[in-house]
């Protein structure tokens, strides 16, 4: 990635990290304050709803107050408790209820036998015993408040709100137990906001719980009953979000426990408060903060472009400018377009440049000096070799012309033998400088490296096989298409190498031969069990005239490297002292190029 | 066995002497005459007000509301009408409060040995159109109600009735008001031939039923008797207040506040059965649904508190029962246990299974059977049955529980006889009774036969019978002689009413 897409990805990322985190932060800031007015709606509502509660309470508890201190109500109980037949008051709770506005009242003897029922007439002589202690013959803890319960009814269990009183006649307690019930329409009565709904759960001691609701929308039970069993256990304020199956918006619902008989919570009010709104209102945030974030982003891309365009460029001028010494062009100038930094780097560029092209020129003159030194050390070397017997026989002619003409014949064959062998072999030296002066270029063709190998070992199995020193020959030879090669040159290569191995290894040892393919090119590996290079060794082992051997040129590598690179290939060499040597041939296979 | 009587009516069943009708003085002398006289005028003053009056038009108020007299026509409230069309209509023969049968029309009777001939001697009588009752004329009203006897007219007082199977109670029988002979005029007027002719009628709201001076018992001592029907409790209230009323049959939830009031309110022996009445399963009308099953059937059976609902419901104006016939007509009825038993409903529900609620449906218009079907619900819901109490106009009649959905009924079925075996072979219609137990019932001779028969008819709970009720009546303190039966019939032969002239 360039370092403008870096800085332009940069630049975008930081302004859409920025705006995101103002979006939420905005968001959060909303959610909380939504959070905070549902809290205070629902603690209203709830207070509402409490009030409400008290004073229904209240008309309830004087209402059943009055009947319990009632005189007819009285009398029944004297009249009871003495022996009388309950039968003549099996009608009396429905006439006490309708002028008190009761929805239930039940007149219960001392061990809980319904003497009177207004709301289920037909119910006399059954004992409820749920306000008794466990002896069931004496009064539990007797509230003086309202309470909830569930009241049995022909239609079905009904919540109500329900106050006890005892009426004592002769040592015993009557009970008179009424209240109203609390359904749909009280919740009505309340001034639920909209978007709010209140909802009452209770269950009765047997049978399934129901939920009364402030509105006819239908909801799944089984998704409030975790809140609701919450409630009961925790007995104070808890809620939670429910999320509905049937796609409607999700509702916070508040649970507040309310007071049963004794220990029970009789039923868990429920104060649902839909999250439509504020869903709605959070979605438009989003959608505001998202076109601002595109906006953004978009201005942060133009505004990036610009920015990094006017940094980048001068680094991009460097950039391409070392590109271009790096691909050996040395005439290479950056102007500096300012100032500061990028300036500063342009002229340094620049001074660097010129330093490298004279360190560059001075290099190429010490190397050029060097090679001719080594050219003349070289040819110093091996003409200074034959020179050497030259002059010993011309002194030996001299010296046997004035020892006799017959000592002098002699002399004289083998001397010109001599001189004749010497100067055969200076012109053999020179003939291989000249060689290398003058190496012709390749001829290519499709060439079969295993063939070619597989000659070359065949013409030099007797050498290798002669002698005490032999040296085994191993071919590891794969399947490997033509290559395109100067099939003359290439052999040359080979030989040369399979000679360097043989005078690697005096004392004999093997010789590998291998081929292969590696992507585009056909491979040539020659190993030897010789006595192995140094590092340093292997490093000039390709410079003309280097050798390590007491009559080697030095040329002959230099040669098969020439060849090779004259081939687009490459070769290499590695080794290890005392281990051996391998020489990595690789050569373009035919059709590649 | 020949059952012979004569017509005459001297004492009413009331056992108060029977008032003298008008008659000329004989011949004395003059001064016994005028001592006799004087005598008269001044016993007539001191006893006048507790002397029959002829004249006057007795008011009587009734609750249900009647569409017809005549007995072939379906009717909600039978035991109604069976009060009044005796006015009109009259049997051959008629039951006295101990259940003895006495002529009526029939002068006599007679049966051969395997009882299932009858001979019968009517009296010599005419219908309110003047015209002679014969034997033609009963036989084809009797024809009419039971198709399936076998008729002979031998002369114009004499006919001969045979039935299918031994009838030893069918003289009892036949002083059903559904018997009552009837002249049926080709205009669709029913003419009969009992004290009072219907004058005006105005089905369901009003009728008057004026003397018949030729009646061949002698005319009554009211002018009119006039009907008001369908009147509310409260209308009943304010007419007894203003004091115009003389009668008025009352509910039993009624009886209580006007007993509190001093009122005279007069009760028959617990006679009216209230019964539960499981609906057959193969009525077409019924639509699939299935028979309630017979284990709860017997469950709710043993579980409703009859104690509870006689006693406390009732007021004590019924009695428990478990037997359709009440113990003080059959003397047999303590043999059948009336306690509640919830083990064994527990027991019996638990093996029925998983079950449907069951419909009880009650007469709309009757708060006591409201209250009864409520406090069965409420024992049934104890032992663990759903049932629902559903309000119904029309169950009384079998038409109308053909077309109920409901899956039993709640029926207040009249006392008809004070026979035991006449009257249980009336109820047999409205219980469903097959023919092979119609027919043990009325060749029922003993009352280990009858037993037997009724213990069978109850074997299967289909028919749960849970009290006996009183039937209440009113009467203002001006009416003298309204006999009551023990079943709560009302016999007006010797009906006189104060204020008259």
């Amino acid at each position: 990635m360039s370092l403008k897409a870096k800085l332009l990805l940069l630049v975008t990322l930081s302004i859409a990290v920025s705006i995101a985190a103002v979006a939420w932060l905005i968001e959060a800031r909303t959610q909380r304050y939504f959070r905070q007015v549902d809290q205070e709606r629902t603690t209203t509502l709830v207070a509402q709803f409490r009030s409400e509660f008290a004073r229904e309470g209240e008309e309830i508890t004087g209402a059943v107050s009055d009947i319990a201190a009632s005189e007819p109500v009285l009398r029944m109980a004297f009249d009871l408790s003495g022996g009388g037949d309950s039968a003549a008051h099996v009608n009396d709770a429905a006439s006490y209820a309708a002028i008190q506005h009761l929805d239930f009242l039940d007149l219960y003897a001392p061990d809980g036998t319904i003497i009177s029922s207004a709301h289920w007439p037909a119910r006399f002589g059954y004992k409820q015993r749920w306000f008794l202690n466990e002896a069931g013959d004496q009064p539990g803890p007797m509230p003086q408040q309202t309470f909830l319960r569930q009241v049995e009814t022909p239609q079905g269990n009904m919540l109500a709100i329900l106050a006890i009183r005892t009426v004592p006649a002769r040592g015993v307690n009557f009970y008179v137990i009424g209240g109203r019930k609390l359904d749909s329409a009280l919740l009505h009565s309340l001034a639920t906001p909209a978007g709010m709904r209140i909802l009452i759960y209770s269950a009765p001691d047997e049978g399934p719980a129901g939920f009364l609701s402030s509105t006819s929308q239908n909801f799944e039970a089984d998704k409030l009953m975790p809140l609701v069993q919450k409630a009961r256990q925790q007995r104070e304020e808890t809620s939670t979000t429910i999320e509905w199956s049937d796609g409607s918006p999700e509702e916070v619902f508040y649970a507040v426990s309310l007071p049963g008989f004794g220990d029970k919570p009789a039923a868990v009010l429920l104060v649902g408060n839909s999250l439509q709104q504020q869903n709605a209102l959070e979605a438009h945030i989003a959608k505001v903060s998202l076109m601002i974030a595109l906006f953004g982003v978009a201005f942060g891309l133009v505004l990036s472009g610009i920015i990094a365009a006017h940094i980048t460029r001068p680094v991009k001028e460097l950039a391409d400018a070392a590109s271009q010494i790096g691909g050996g062009n040395w005439d290479v100038h950056v102007e500096p377009a300012s100032h500061d930094e990028i300036g500063q780097l342009a002229q340094a560029f620049n001074r660097m440049t010129q330093e490298l092209i004279a360190q560059k020129e001075r290099l190429v003159q010490t190397e050029r000096v060097a090679a001719w030194r080594e050219l003349a050390r070289r040819l110093a070397h091996e003409l200074k070799n034959p020179l050497f017997p030259l002059q010993l026989t011309v002194e030996n002619l001299l010296r046997a012309r004035q020892a006799g003409p017959e000592q002098f014949e002699e002399v004289f064959r083998e001397s010109t033998s001599t001189l004749l062998a010497e100067i055969a072999n200076l012109k053999t030296i020179i003939g291989r400088f000249s060689d290398f002066s003058k190496m012709p270029a390749p001829q290519l063709q499709a060439v079969d490296l295993n063939e070619l190998v597989r000659s070359v070992v065949q013409l030099f199995h007797g050498q290798l096989s002669r002698g005490p020193a032999s040296i085994e020959t191993v071919l590891q030879l794969d399947s490997v298409p033509p290559l395109n090669a100067d099939p003359v040159l290439l052999r040359r290569v080979v030989e040369n190498l399979v000679l360097n191995a043989i005078d690697a290894m005096p004392q004999g040892g093997r010789l590998i031969f291998r081929t292969s393919t590696a992507d585009k090119y056909g491979v040539f590996e020659l190993s030897d069990t010789g006595a192995g290079l140094t590092p340093e060794e292997c490093e000039r082992l390709f410079t003309p005239y280097y050798t390590s051997k007491q009559h080697g040129t030095g040329l002959g590598l230099a040669i098969a490297q020439s060849v090779i690179s004259d081939h687009q290939g490459k070769i290499t060499v590695s080794s290890k002292k005392d281990e051996g040597t391998t020489f990595h041939v690789e050569l373009p296979l035919a059709g590649s190029t | 066995m020949q059952l012979t009587s004569s017509g005459h009516r001297g004492v009413g069943a009331s056992g108060q002497p029977a008032p003298s009708r008008a008659g000329a003085p004989g011949h004395r002398k003059t001064k016994t005459a005028l001592a006799i006289a004087l005598l008269v005028i001044a016993a007539s003053t001191i006893f006048a007000s507790t002397r029959p009056h002829y004249g006057s038009t007795a008011r009587v108020l009734i609750q249900h509301k009647i569409n017809s007299l005549d007995p072939l026509v379906e009717t909600d409230y039978p035991g109604d009408r069976d009060k009044l069309s005796p006015l009109v209509f009259e049997t051959l023969t008629e039951l006295d409060a101990q259940g003895h049968v006495h002529p009526r029309l029939a002068n006599s009777w007679q049966s051969e040995a395997a009882q299932r001939v009858w001979q019968f001697q009517l009296r010599l009588a005419n219908f309110q159109d003047g015209t002679a009752v014969t034997s033609t004329i009963v036989v084809a009203s009797l024809k009419s109600v039971s198709p399936e006897w076998k008729f002979t007219v031998y002369s114009r007082q004499t006919f001969t009735i045979e039935t299918p199977t031994p009838s030893p109670h069918l003289a009892e029988l036949l002083s059903l008001p559904k018997f009552a002979v009837i002249k049926r005029l080709p205009n669709a007027t029913l003419v009969g031939s009992g004290p009072y002719k219907l004058s005006q009628w105005q089905p369901g709201e009003h009728a008057l039923f004026t003397a018949n001076d030729d009646y061949w018992e002698g005319r009554p001592y009211p002018d009119a008797i006039e009907v008001q029907m369908g009147a509310s409790m409260r209308e009943h209230l304010l007419e007894r207040n203003l004091g115009h009323d003389h009668a008025a049959l009352l509910g039993l939830d009624q009886v209580r506040a006007l007993e509190q009031t001093s009122q005279n309110v007069v009760l028959s022996r617990p006679a009216e059965l209230l019964v539960i009445l499981f609906l057959q399963p193969d009525q077409a009308a019924r639509n699939g649904k299935k028979a309630v099953d017979p284990h709860i059937r017997e469950a709710i059976a043993d579980s409703i508190n009859r104690s509870a609902i006689s006693n406390v419901l009732l007021q004590k104006k019924a009695a428990s029962t478990t037997a359709l016939l009440p113990q003080w007509l059959t003397g047999y009825a303590f043999l059948f246990p009336d306690k509640p038993d919830p083990e064994q409903a527990h027991k019996l529900r638990t093996q029925a299974g998983a079950v449907l609620p069951v419909s009880l449906a009650y007469d709309f218009s009757d708060p006591v059977s409201r209250m009864v079907a409520e406090r069965i619900a409420v024992d049934a819901h104890e032992t663990g049955i759903a049932v629902q109490p559903v309000g119904d106009a029309h169950i009384n009649t079998r038409t109308g529980r053909k077309a109920s959905t409901a899956d039993a009924v709640l029926l207040r079925l009249p006392l008809r006889a004070l026979d035991a075996s006449t009257a249980l072979a009336a109820v047999a219609d409205d219980l469903d009774l097959s023919p092979e137990m119609l027919a043990a019932i009325t060749s029922a001779g003993r009352a280990d036969e009858l037993f037997a028969a009724e213990r069978k008819t109850l074997e299967d709970f289909r028919v749960v019978p849970v009290a006996h009720l009183s039937q209440a009546l009113w009467l203002n303190n001006t009416v003298h002689n309204w006999q009551q039966l023990p079943n709560g019939d009302w016999n007006l032969d010797q009906l006189w009413v104060e204020g008259a002239r």
